[in-house]
């Protein structure tokens, strides 16, 4: 069985916001409303700063609150540990919403359903190929596949590099995981 | 499985109807599907892409993965290219002025009257003032090359490209040193010093990609020397946020460590380089503790770099960047950039810079013609050899070595509103926002005012275009095909993805078309883009047919240093043809040839001291950006805009719709102003209307704001009267021997 993992290395994100666009064209998500934008933040005071480029969507949680929550049964997990919404069953009641600790989850205004990143399963990942977000990411700072595929990109990149995992303590394990940025700061 | 299938139905409900409900209707109904790959032109980049089109709309871009350098990437612009082709502001029709200039009142014509009309109202000028006095402005790419071509036809020689204001120092230095241009190997570097070069922001995806990948690696070194914390500083291993303007003050020292110290490539330089005293006079007395007052970088600081460099040298690149825009003195300051480089002897060699490796070179290099060539249709048409208005590549003028190509914008108004050297009549644009990306608005809008007559060709009614009599709407990218471009060892093509929306057409057939309606047009060989790329493939219609089909073609052929042996080794295993010109040494030396006029790279210039005296080596004349204002305004690139272009498109304007001033927090707070506050910026070309943005990012003497906001043409909707038009406080005199624009200006700050 598959599961899917994404990461996204800080230290390669410069923050372009070309995944957004991507996602929002491949995905036809409209204006006001995004599944991922990445976020820079500049700590420090002069000449003493660091600038952290963080991405905002859906972790893909294995123990997701959002689905627990979920009344209708619009939000499920495929094995696969991709969480989706069914359009059709979703009644906007927005406990996900609430409930996500992650702050991934918005009203699509055209369709009126709960929406959220969705690995890009139904459109691209489940005809083999990558989400749009990594495809277009001109530094290659996402890296995207299957970790029971022992010669995967993203197995790789786990084996070499210290991927953390964000709000780990509240245990709904993500998969999508970051690897910190190390830069920053002023050597002189 | 039923929940999958409804899935990848339903995720497609959404739709374009939130960009163009008109342009939109049928967007993603099942249907005929088809990858087009073409190259992209959200800005000059030129980034292979591959569109996907369904039943006929483009509903997807991604890079071409057939481009190895780049893949799939494209950036946030370059993904938008599809809401530009959708966003229902774009200009569909031809429009002819009703109403005053600069009104807004228009009304729509066909194609016949509009071309009619500019045909029959450039031959009454040209009848009456003479060819000369229209003039022609262009942004960079084909349409540059479509319009000077009819521009020649026509008889001006006043054509200009957007050259002056952004890339032309650095291309005019490099020629002046090594007689042509280079490339950086930022791939194999160690050690890269970038003086505010922006890769990340003003994104070139293969360069960007490379220099990120550089800049995470552990064994590699960047230095970022910019007055602000941009995200190449952000990603930096050592940042120095040096005074605006001072960059030269640093070089010199450096180099001045150099010479001081014995610490460059002697070998080399005595090999392939001339005027190596002069150097030396110019740098007796900038040493680091010459600089450190000026640049506010200690002498210790710049001892230990100038080690650091020498000790990683030559696989080093001293980054000359692309907006060579900073100060008056720019020409020194990318001389001493080029020249830095010389010393330490990283040319051809892996990791440092190298001349490019086209189909013609590698040809050349091996001595057969193995890889095709291409024809240039356009070579025909020669610039008048009629004086131009800016006076350049004439002796005695300060614009000589200027391309009486690409000329100097700046140079425009100034001789409209003198009438000298004599009086223009007539403004042909294509593509190019004259009022928005060049300096000293204030003077191009009275000139404008006094012409009889101006055309604009653009996409969108902006700026330039609002002020126009006639404005003719040329398709998108995505709506037209165009000529062969030369990419890396290969070829590529921008290829049509989509049907025109609208009543639009190529930039290629406006010209063309007017050439023809005007009888202008023996020179030409050619009537449809298909008969010119043909004419360039030479009649190898496999080529085309393949830039057709794939978009890119390129040749692996192994990459080649001329002074590396293992990669000259590696080349002759493929190409034995090169076997008896390797030297003993291992090297191709008899292959390294520089087209100056010494055929060495040249420390110091001959030719620029006889006509610039003191110009020929490097010198600190005027490099003060200050000019006793209390700070300099710097500017810059964005990831999400292109200069002055896609600010108005709706997916890239959600993502930034505004551009506050960068400025630092605690010398803001010391003048008593809170983050989002109204204020001036003045000095004695103009004022402009800001929002304060505080952030630590920055020097407390420098502002800084990102390029391309503040327009006044209600048409580009999403964008009316916000922000500011920085170039509106830049004055039109131009940077010394390169005429560059001068893009670092000092200001004061007046409570709004
Ligand atoms: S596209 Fe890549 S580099 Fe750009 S913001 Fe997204 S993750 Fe970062
Ligand atoms: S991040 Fe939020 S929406 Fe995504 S799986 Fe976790 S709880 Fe659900
Ligand atoms: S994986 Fe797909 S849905 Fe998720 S952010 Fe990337 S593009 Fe959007
Ligand atoms: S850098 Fe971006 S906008 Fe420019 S050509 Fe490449 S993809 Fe297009």
């Amino acid at each position: 069985m598959k599961k899917f993992v994404m990461i996204h290395d800080e230290n390669l994100c410069i923050g372009c916001e070309a995944c957004s666009v991507a996602c929002k064209n491949e995905n036809q998500i409209p204006s006001g409303v995004f599944r991922v934008q990445v976020h820079a933040k500049m700590k420090g005071v002069f000449p003493n700063l660091q600038t952290d480029f963080t991405r905002a969507s859906c972790v893909m949680c294995e123990d997701s609150p959002c689905v627990s929550v979920c009344p209708t049964g619009a939000s499920f997990k495929l094995a696969n540990g991709i969480t989706l919404i069914d359009e059709n069953l979703c009644v906007s009641c927005k406990y996900c919403i609430l409930a996500c600790p992650y702050n991934a989850r918005f009203l699509n205004p055209i369709t009126k359903a709960i929406d959220k990143c969705t690995f890009c399963y139904p459109n691209r990942v489940s005809d083999g190929l990558t989400p749009a977000c990594v495809s277009v990411c001109p530094t290659d700072a996402l890296i995207f596949g299957d970790i029971n595929d022992n010669n995967s990109e993203v197995n790789k990149v786990l084996a070499s590099k210290s991927v953390e995992y964000p709000k780990a303590h509240l245990g709904t394990k993500p998969k999508l995981g970051f690897i910190k940025n190390t830069k920053g700061g002023r050597y002189e | 499985m039923q929940r999958r299938e409804f899935l990848k139905g339903s995720a497609f409900l959404g739709s374009l109807a939130c960009i163009n409900p008109v342009l939109s209707a049928n967007a993603f109904t099942k249907g005929d599907k088809k990858s087009v790959f073409s190259v992209c032109e959200m800005c000059s980049t030129r980034c292979p892409i591959e569109i996907s089109v369904k039943d006929n709309k483009g509903v997807f871009i991604n890079g071409n993965p057939k481009f190895s350098t780049n893949k799939t990437s494209v950036c946030a612009r370059g993904g938008a290219g599809i809401n530009q082709l959708y966003d229902k502001n774009r200009l569909i029709k031809p429009l002819i002025r009703v109403g005053k200039r600069g009104e807004n009142k228009w009304r729509e014509a066909s194609w016949d009257e509009a071309l009619n009309l500019v045909a029959t109202k450039l031959n009454e000028i040209k009848e009456k003032h003479g060819a000369s006095s229209v003039i022609f402005t262009s942004k960079a790419g084909e349409s540059h090359t479509h319009m000077s071509n009819f521009a020649c036809a026509y008889g001006s020689p006043n054509i200009f490209s957007h050259y002056s204001s952004c890339p032309i120092t650095y291309n005019m230095v490099l020629e002046h040193t090594y007689g042509g241009g280079l490339s950086r190997d930022f791939a194999n570097a160690k050690y890269i010093v970038n003086f505010g070069h922006n890769l990340f922001e003003g994104i070139v995806i293969s360069d960007a990609k490379k220099l990120a990948k550089f800049a995470a690696a552990s064994d590699t070194k960047l230095l970022v020397l910019e007055p602000r914390f941009s995200v190449v500083a952000a990603k930096a291993d050592e940042w120095l946020p040096i005074k605006p303007g001072t960059d030269v003050a640093f070089l010199m020292a450096l180099i001045h460590i150099w010479l001081r110290d014995e610490k460059y490539d002697k070998e080399f330089v005595n090999e392939y380089c001339i005027g190596l005293d002069e150097l030396k006079a110019s740098v007796k007395d900038t040493s680091p503790k010459w600089q450190e007052s000026i640049t506010g970088i200690s002498a210790d600081t710049i001892e230990r770099i100038a080690d650091e460099i020498y000790k990683a040298a030559p696989k080093v690149v001293i980054d000359w960047g692309h907006k060579t825009t900073t100060t008056y003195a720019e020409y020194q300051r990318t001389r001493a950039i080029a020249i830095a480089n010389a010393l330490m002897g990283n040319y051809e060699k892996k990791g440092g810079i190298h001349t490019s490796k086209n189909t013609n070179t590698l040809n050349k290099i091996i001595g057969e013609d193995i890889f095709p060539t291409l024809d240039n249709p356009s070579n025909v048409f020669k610039v008048p050899n009629t004086p131009r208005i800016d006076g350049a590549g004439e002796v005695g003028n300060k614009n000589y070595f200027v391309s009486r190509k690409h000329g100097v914008l700046m140079d425009i108004a100034p001789a409209i509103l003198s009438k000298k050297p004599y009086p223009i009549k007539a403004w042909v644009n294509t593509r190019f926002n004259h009022l928005v990306n060049v300096a000293n608005v204030n003077e191009s809008l009275k000139a404008i005012n006094e012409l009889d007559f101006i055309v604009s060709i653009d996409i969108y009614l902006n700026d330039f275009s609002n002020l126009a009599d006639v404005v003719l709407p040329e398709s998108s990218y995505l709506e037209r095909d165009e000529s062969i471009a030369t990419i890396g060892n290969g070829y590529y093509m921008r290829n049509k993805a989509v049907e025109v929306i609208g009543d639009t057409k190529s930039g290629f057939d406006i010209f063309r078309k007017l050439a023809s309606m005007m009888k202008i047009d023996e020179l030409y060989t050619y009537t449809t883009i298909d008969e010119y790329r043909m004419q360039q493939a030479k009649g190898n219609v496999d080529l085309l047919a393949n830039l057709k089909k794939d978009g890119i073609v390129t040749y692996k052929v192994p990459s080649l240093y001329l002074r590396e042996p293992k990669t000259i080794k590696e080349f002759a295993k493929t190409y034995p043809q090169i076997k008896d010109k390797i030297d003993s040494n291992g090297e191709l030396s008899s292959l390294i040839n520089f087209k100056t006029p010494s055929k060495k790279i040249e420390l110091f210039i001959e030719k620029v001291e006889n006509l610039f005296p003191t110009h020929g080596c490097l010198n600190t004349t005027d490099y003060d950006v200050f000019k006793n204002h209390e700070f300099c305004l710097t500017s810059g690139k964005t990831p999400i805009h292109t200069n002055a272009h896609t600010q108005n498109i709706p997916i890239l304007n959600e993502l930034m719709s505004e551009s506050p001033v960068w400025i630092n927090e605690t010398k803001a707070k010391e003048l008593g102003f809170k983050d989002g506050d109204l204020v001036y910026l003045e000095n004695e070309f103009g004022k402009i209307q800001v929002k304060l943005m505080l952030t630590q990012g920055i020097r407390p003497d420098t502002l800084f704001i990102y390029h391309g906001f503040g327009r006044n043409t209600p048409a580009l909707k999403n964008i009316h009267e916000i922000g500011a038009n920085d170039s509106i406080v830049l004055g039109s005199r131009s940077g010394y021997v390169c005429s560059t624009m001068v893009t670092n200006i000092g200001v004061d700050i007046k409570r709004a």
